[in-house]
């Protein structure tokens, strides 16, 4: 009864980082892929209208606001001027190299790309509306869904008017308003407001929960939330948008709340930007049987199949945290599921997070507000920036850095930290974590001087009371902080 | 032209084997008989030539990964450029149909284009329809590749869901309940109780769930039976709806119809396809109860876990801070291998209902005290047979005391263990058998060339026993300070797994505790253990010299009770006899060591 098994076959839907790293490695893998997407490029929402464009913005951002703070240490610029076009073409431009280049490598990798809309016919069957016009029904072996999210509408406020954005509509810079409203206060709208607000714009921002970036701990928040204060023309928390109506010159909204102030403002522009809801309304799926919960991500088990056997899931559509690397990870831990490698599973201890404001907030693993709700028992080593010689130099030391430790067995658990840069140290936690390092080793590993990497090290120090840079009486030490 | 080479015989009985190395990568130029890979079976280690020359278009198969006959490994390009040819041309050429393929031989025949729509081969009804799956029968643990089918659990028709049992085989090592790996409707099954199955043989097949509809199929999209259909299919819903339009030819040939016979093993998910295995180990909960989130491992560790099939949060960790390291998988891994034997297999009793009759109290059993329930069960599959003997230590005893002074400021105690190890790395060295140990597989006796032999020592966790290194390179004097300080570790449980491999023979001394006689268990694999008893002063009978009868006179002398259990496969009474001999006149006469030792 044996056979010689052929190639195998697969198709992707969707051609985010999840979707293009799994068709890659598959074909790495000697499978035969075809990777499915509108975009005439892989990339999909993260270097189309996502991390990509908004990270090209958010440097330029960097820029002005560094170029302002240098009159502080006696060097002064006068203020910018900003050729929109310009700006523009080098974020366009910026997309076009990057998905341009993983055309390219698609096409190294023999990986079929067709351009449209995939729907189910049955668990192993697709019907491919192609963008170019026509369709074809194509059979796989196993199909990946990396279908990806959208940006969640709210009725009466996401009304139909040119004023009112999206993320997408707002990376695409139609213009410098003289005053935004950012409706949700997590990572998008203040990443974009950061944007308009180095631009020029009076950004206001609306949260209905009590604190910017909800879920986060609060002591890394802080320093964001003190800087947005003045960067920004408001921050309004407690707040709901009652009502959005367009009228000439503006969009009239209304504020519900206890801390309104003023209950109605006109803005130039609107940004809703209050999150992302998974693509999972993909046509045909109720012929597989693929199960969603009732958030409509796609249920997966760890090898990231789905219910079933001949279907995948991976991204966004597949579960939070929706974060690019998450996606890709998973893309690779579903090819290798399919091709049979046992060792193949998601199973992360910790998955990195970051917020690239001005300064940028980042953590992974366990949070503090995590382990509270655990009630689990952890002790928190924090080194405050002021302490660093290299945030000094910076003229930045609202920064923190933490470590969440377990006392018991003095493992890693999580960490946080909050800073210019915060985005690229927090790798060597996630690493520290993976590995089970405990406090001793990231204190015994030494890093270099001056760096703001010497901030993790001396977190760990300061776990045993011992850190160089801050003095704490013996009688305070193990206090736990 | 491509060509598909597959695993071919390699002798009676063997059907699969270890891919130990791959020896060509795609691009390479290969002769004809040029070796491919090296495979390790159950017999040997041999390198698979190739059965044509050309260029390596692909290799299907990885290193570490389990090889059966008949599986493909590479896809060979006759042509010397036939690698560079494009992918549109490839598919313009016209398919062989599926029985060609089979029937031609590996060097000649034309290989289906990739992702070409070769039918299925079986003729059952609906072959090569939407959701068959075929369902063979997997991996079922290290050297099992068959069995004998007992009983099939399910009939056509029966709904079964993933991981419920479809049949019962009965392989050399246990009966394992064999679990679906699919859920579904069962639609065929190509077995019957009674015969002998095979690795990879197919056991039924399966619509799968979400293609289950009540009646008749899906009507309104014709099963296809052939290329032909395949391809009306998907042209299909273009010419009804007018817009779509169909490549020609092209578009099936990116997916692929159906191959109900390819093994599913490939593609399971590991959970499932260690599932045999399980079923064979006595069920365990982790005796810590931890979840995998909160067991510490590096990520390359947790995955060495998943790919050997274990529950990382049964390993016990010798890492700082609890973390386990690549070697507790290992030892782990081999630890439970030694469950799946046949003394682990035996079924054990129903308990009764212990509660009845008063209170209880559950513990879990510690790794020290699992270790040596399976050590231990494994074990007595040995036939042991118990040699018993005294030795006279009076003179022994006078030195001991002479010189335990000298030990004890050397940070040991002169015991009885101590002399013992010195004595019995001599008596390995005339007795070398002593030391071996049996190779059934191989008819072969392994004759080890050094003397590390282990000390059971009694710890609050259990037995434990530690191996000291090259006895024979050390005095008595050293190995007593050594002993001390090792047995310290145990206690402390400062041992790392390396403290405890290695041993040739083992020493188990009861004597601190009282007792004369026992009955030691061998620590497999080695043949041979020496129990030692507690030494009493026992009258002795001394015959007058010269006088034949009973004449003489008795004389206080101080007996050591030595109780040699061997493994009687390879050790002979006579050789047990004189090997205790030996060891007793060794105790009776310590000069002997410096003269035979
Ligand atoms: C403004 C913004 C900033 C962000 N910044 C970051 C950041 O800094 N870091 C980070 O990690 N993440 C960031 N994200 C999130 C990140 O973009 C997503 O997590 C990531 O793109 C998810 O990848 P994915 O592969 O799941 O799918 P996506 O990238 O969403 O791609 C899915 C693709 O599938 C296509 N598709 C959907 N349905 C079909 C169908 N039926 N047929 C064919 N194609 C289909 C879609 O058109 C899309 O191209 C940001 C998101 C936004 C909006």
């Amino acid at each position: 009864m044996k056979k010689v098994p052929e190639k195998k076959t697969i198709a992707v839907i969707g051609a985010g980082p999840g979707g293009y790293a799994a068709a890659f490695l598959a074909a790495d893998l000697g499978m035969q892929v075809t990777l499915i997407d509108r975009d005439p490029n892989p990339g999909g929402v993260c270097l189309y209208v996502g991390c990509i464009p908004s990270k090209a913005l958010l440097h330029v951002a960097a820029l002005i606001n560094e170029s302002a703070h240098a009159k502080e240490w006696g060097v002064s610029f006068p203020s910018p001027k900003i050729d929109l076009e310009k700006l523009r073409g080098f974020k366009n431009n910026v997309v076009g190299k990057l998905t341009g280049g993983l055309g390219q490598l698609s096409k190294q990798r023999k990986v079929t790309y067709l351009r449209g809309t995939a729907a189910f016919m049955d668990s192993r069957t697709l019907k491919v509306q192609k963008l170019e016009g026509g369709a074809e029904q194509l059979r796989f072996d196993n199909i990946i869904l990396a279908t990806g999210s959208r940006p969640v509408r709210i009725p009466g406020v996401s009304i139909d008017s040119p004023r009112v954005m999206d993320s997408t509509g707002a990376l695409d810079l139609p213009d410098i308003p003289k005053s935004l409203l950012v409706i949700g206060g997590g990572y998008i709208g203040l990443e974009l407001g950061t944007v308009y607000a180095a631009l020029g714009t009076k950004v206001s921002v609306v949260e209905m929960m009590p604190g910017l970036l909800p879920g986060a701990d609060r002591d890394l928040v802080r320093p964001l939330a003190q800087r947005v204060q003045k960067s920004f023309a408001a921050v309004m928390l407690n707040t709901k948008v009652a009502s959005v109506k367009e009228e000439k010159g503006g969009i009239r909204v209304r504020f519900e709340g206890p801390e309104v102030k003023e209950l109605e403002q006109v803005f130039d522009r609107v940004l809703v930007s209050v999150g992302r809801r998974p693509n999972s309304e993909i046509d045909g799926l109720e012929k597989t049987g693929v199960t969603k919960n009732a958030r409509g991500f796609i249920e997966v088990d760890l090898q990231r199949r789905t219910n079933d056997p001949a279907i995948y899931a991976i991204g966004d559509v597949a579960g939070e945290p929706m974060l690019a690397h998450k996606a890709s990870h998973e893309g690779r831990v579903a090819v290798e599921a399919i091709a049979g490698h046992k060792g193949a599973s998601f199973e992360p201890r910790a998955i990195p997070a970051v917020v690239f404001t001005d300064p940028e907030i980042a953590w992974c693993g366990l949070t503090e507000t995590q382990a509270e709700a655990e009630k689990r028992a952890i002790k928190v080593a924090r080194f405050p920036w002021a302490a660093s010689g290299r945030a000094v130099t910076l003229d930045r030391t609202e920064g923190m850095t933490k470590l969440i430790i377990d006392p018991e067995t003095e493992r890693l658990l999580g960490a946080g930290i909050v800073g210019p840069g915060a985005g690229e140290l927090i790798a060597e936690c996630v690493l520290a974590i993976e590995m089970s390092a405990v406090a001793s080793d990231i204190k015994l590993s030494i890093h270099p001087h001056p760096t703001l990497s010497e901030t993790i090290m001396e977190s760990a120090e300061s776990y045993f009371g011992q850190a160089t840079h801050i003095y704490r009486p013996a009688s305070a030490r193990g206090a736990g902080g | 032209m491509s060509t598909e080479v597959t695993l071919p015989e390699l002798g009676e009985n063997v059907s699969s084997g270890d891919l130990v190395k791959l020896l060509v990568k795609p691009g390479d130029r290969i002769e004809k008989d040029q070796p491919l890979l090296e495979l390790e079976t159950d017999k040997a280690t041999v390198e698979v030539p190739s059965p044509s020359s050309g260029t390596v278009k692909e290799v299907h198969v990885r290193e570490g990964q389990k090889l059966t006959v008949g599986q493909a490994i590479l896809s060979l390009e006759a042509g010397d450029n036939g690698a560079q040819r494009p992918a549109a041309k490839r598919q313009a050429e016209p398919e062989p149909s599926a029985g060609k393929t089979a029937a031609a031989s590996a060097a000649s025949a034309p290989a289906p284009a990739p992702g070409a729509m070769a039918p299925a081969p079986s003729e059952g009804p609906g072959s090569g329809q939407a959701g068959r799956k075929a369902v063979a029968l997997p991996e079922l643990g290290e050297n099992i590749a068959s069995g004998d089918l007992v009983k099939v659990l399910v009939k056509v028709g029966d709904r079964i869901e993933k991981d419920q049992p479809i049949i019962e085989i009965e392989t050399d090592k246990a009966t394992v309940e064999v679990p679906s790996p699919e859920a579904g409707t069962v639609t065929e099954i190509a077995v019957k109780a009674g015969q002998k199955i095979n690795v990879g043989d197919l056991i039924l097949m399966v619509s799968s769930s979400a293609e289950v509809l009540p009646q008749g199929g899906l009507p309104e999209q014709p099963e296809p039976k052939s290329t032909e259909n395949v391809m009306a299919r998907a042209a299909e819903p273009a010419q009804a709806a007018e817009e779509p339009s169909v490549r020609d030819g092209e578009a099936p040939a990116r997916g692929t119809w159906e191959a109900p016979a390819e093994a599913p093993a490939q593609e399971e998910p590991a959970a499932a396809r260690a599932l045999p295995n399980i079923a064979v180990m006595p069920a365990r909960r982790p005796a810590s109860g931890r979840s995998p989130a909160d067991v510490a491992a590096a990520p390359s560790v947790r995955q060495l876990a998943r790919e050997i099939g274990i529950d990382i949060t049964d390993v016990e960790a010798t890492g700082r801070g609890g973390r386990i390291t690549f070697d507790d998988v290992k030892r782990h891994a081999r630890e439970s291998r030694i469950s799946a034997l046949p003394g682990a297999a035996a079924p054990a009793l129903p308990l009764p209902d212990f509660a009845k009759w008063g209170e209880i109290e559950r513990q879990p059993m510690n790794a020290v005290r699992r270790a040596t329930a399976r050590q231990m069960q494994y074990a007595w599959a040995i036939p042991h047979v118990t040699q018993n003997d005294k030795a006279d230590t009076t003179a022994l005893e006078k030195l001991r005391q002479r010189f335990s002074e000298r030990a004890e400021r050397m940070g040991g105690k002169l015991t009885t263990t101590a002399v013992a190890l010195k004595i019995v790395a001599g008596a390995l060295k005339v007795f070398p058998r002593f030391a071996a140990s049996l190779d059934l597989a191989a008819e072969e006796v392994i004759l080890k060339k050094y003397v590390h032999i282990g000390v059971a020592v009694d710890t609050e966790r259990g037995l434990i026993v530690p191996v000291i290194r090259d006895v024979d390179k050390k005095n008595i004097l050293e190995l007593s300070v050594e002993l001390a300080e090792v047995a310290e570790r145990a206690r402390n449980r400062k041992l790392g797994p390396q403290d405890l491999e290695g041993g040739v023979f083992t020493i188990t001394n009861l004597g601190g505790i009282g007792g004369t006689f026992f009955s030691p268990i061998i620590n497999a694999p080695q043949v041979a253990i020496l129990g030692i008893g507690r030494s009493q002063w026992e009258p002795v009978f001394r015959r007058e010299s010269g006088s034949d009868g009973a004449k003489g006179h008795f004389e206080p002398r101080l007996l050591l009770p030595l109780s040699l259990s061997y493994d009687h496969r390879i050790i002979d009474g006579a050789d047990a006899a004189r090997f205790l001999r030996w060891l007793a006149e060794a105790f009776e006469q310590p000069f002997l060591l410096s003269l035979e030792g």
